[in-house]
């Protein structure tokens, strides 16, 4: 990985200002609505309220999307024939690989802390202040997974449809992994299984340690830990193997 | 003391892509070595499989059969190291960075931000730095990719149809620069289809169709295999004689004449420009050599079909 590069990739991706503002605003408005609507009593969930609890999850979705977005940027890479370019250069598919996450993580660290700032400026409460920054580094560091899969979608389908798959596949990860309707049954040990749910898990024990809001399964961090370890091989070999594929001559 | 190894050495390279209908081959058998310090055409229609050529002498696409060295290693290896760079065809180029923004980017991979000033000003786009990539026309983006393949100093430079899209002007701005690059000694392999490019500019001329080579030679030479010249000249008060005494002349296959106006084709042009300004009295000689054109369509098979 090199500095000025990572640079000059990440000044590209803040200055759109576009981009930069639908990575923010979606998550900061889910929040306010459905906080709103879910956490208008403060009744207490584990170490915080309702409105900890949906800022957690919305914080988590802005992260997937801020990380997954940058797949936008890669497919356009990709078709501008940047990859060509880069192979006559030191930099290395790993390389590329390694750049790309740093870059989601900035943009996913604004995207969590908005919705973090608003969170704290409409009332979500916690019993003890580390859940604060727990919470927070979970969230952000957790979505460096979605990078992955970003990358994964973009490279595989080389087009700006990419980014149309990438979101709206995020959506149903999101409702697998807790983050919109809280899961009880059937469906949660199916979700289990799929890429959100261990890094919705995560990010939530701070507050929840694994306990659901409406069922009375609870996931042990093993598995929670599992699951995101064994998504993000799974995501990483992708990545990497698409990589190399899109050296070829489009 | 040992030989320094060729730049570039091929060895029984093909390429074949799978598709649905059927395996296309886009390049079937090319040998072909290039000395250091050589500049070297490749001249063929769209499709003979420049490109995949070059790709493979890039390291961009590994070969399906054959071996590709780049000075006496890998091509990936030499690609990497900067040994060799390339003008790619088209794209290349992220549209949202300003042209300053680019050669840092590439020259930080490189290690090479100390030749980023000298580079710019030899392509040409110091005064673009600051103007996005997506602002740029055609031949200043094609000017931005010069400036990138020059950064890491290469031995070897690979261009691919370096020129396509800019207009004549831009065309010999960027062959006059180029002729300037290659006084170090650097090794130039350049795709072309624009014919007069590889007459002004490649001593050598390698012509490649249906990715096979069908000729390799000096350019001057390749123009010789078609052979003829077409001798003109004005002879005052032409007849039929005057066309007679000229097909008389050995080498001469076709003779002839619009008013005084006459026209010979043949290989003994020498001769027939000494007959035609002493024994005739004509004036106003031209002699043409064939152009690449129609040496290329010749061996390409003019009339095939095609």
């Amino acid at each position: 990985m090199n500095a000025t590069y990572l640079r000059i990739d990440l000044v590209r991706q803040l200055r759109d200002g576009m981009y930069i503002s639908f990575v923010i605003a979606l998550p900061v408005v889910m929040y306010v609505l459905f906080g709103t609507a879910f956490g208008a009593s403060a009744d207490a969930v584990g170490r915080g309220d309702t409105r900890f609890y949906v800022m957690t999850a919305m914080a988590a979705y802005g992260a997937s999307i801020a990380a997954t977005s940058i797949a936008a940027s890669a497919a356009m890479e990709l078709l501008q024939g940047w990859g060509r370019q880069l192979a006559l250069t030191p930099l290395r598919p790993p390389g590329f690989v390694a750049t790309k996450v740093v870059v989601a993580l900035v943009v996913s660290a604004v995207g969590a802390l908005a919705v973090t700032v608003v969170g704290a400026a409409t009332g979500a409460r916690v019993t003890e202040p580390w859940v604060w920054l727990a919470t927070f580094l979970v969230t952000w560091l957790g979505s460096s997974i979605f990078a992955l899969y970003g990358l994964v979608i973009a490279q595989l389908f080389h087009s700006e449809s990419a980014i149309g798959v990438a979101s709206a596949s995020l959506v149903v990860w999101a409702f697998f992994g807790n983050l919109f309707v809280p899961l009880s049954g059937t469906v949660q040990q199916i979700a289990r299984w799929t890429p959100m749910y261990g890094y919705a898990g995560l990010a939530r024990w701070p507050q929840m340690q694994g306990h659901s809001v409406t069922s009375t399964h609870v996931d042990p961090m093993w598995t929670l830990v599992l699951n995101w370890v064994a998504w993000v091989a799974v995501f990483a070999v992708l990545a990497m193997w698409a990589t190399r594929r899109g050296r070829a001559r489009q | 003391m040992t030989p320094s190894p060729p730049a570039l050495s091929l060895r029984g390279v093909r390429k074949v892509y799978s598709s649905a209908a059927a395996p296309v081959v886009a390049v079937d058998g090319i040998d072909l070595t290039v000395e250091a310090g050589e500049i070297v055409a490749v001249l063929g229609p769209n499709g003979a499989g420049k490109t995949t050529t070059l790709d493979m002498v890039l390291g961009l696409i590994a070969p399906t059969e054959g071996t590709v060295e780049v000075l006496g290693g890998t091509p990936e290896t030499a690609a990497r190291g900067g040994r060799v760079s390339a003008v790619l065809q088209s794209g290349g180029l992220l549209r949202d960075l300003t042209v300053g923004e680019t050669v840092l980017a590439i020259a930080a991979l490189h290690g090479a931000q100390g030749r980023m000033a000298v580079v710019m000003e030899r392509a040409g786009v110091t005064d673009l730095a600051r103007r996005k990539v997506r602002a740029c026309s055609g031949g200043e983006q094609q000017r931005l990719r010069f400036a990138l393949a020059l950064l890491p100093d290469p031995q070897v430079l690979v261009l691919d149809e370096p020129t396509a899209g800019m207009d004549v002007g831009a065309r010999r701005s960027f062959w006059e620069t180029m002729h300037e690059e290659t006084r170090d000694g650097r090794t130039v392999l350049f795709a072309t289809h624009y014919l007069e490019e590889a007459q002004a500019f490649a001593p050598r001329t390698v012509l490649i169709d249906h990715g096979r080579i069908l000729a390799d030679g000096p350019t001057a030479q390749l123009r010789g295999l078609v052979g003829d010249r077409t001798v003109l000249a004005t002879v005052p008060g032409a007849a039929d004689g005057v066309l007679d005494r000229l097909r008389a002349v050995p080498g001469v296959r076709e003779v002839h004449r619009e008013g005084e106006r006459v026209t010979v084709n043949g290989t003994s042009s020498d001769d027939v420009a000494r007959i035609l300004l002493t024994e005739l009295g004509g004036h106003d000689l031209e002699i043409a050599a064939p152009t690449l054109e129609s040496a290329f369509l010749a061996l390409t098979g003019e009339g095939d079909g095609e």
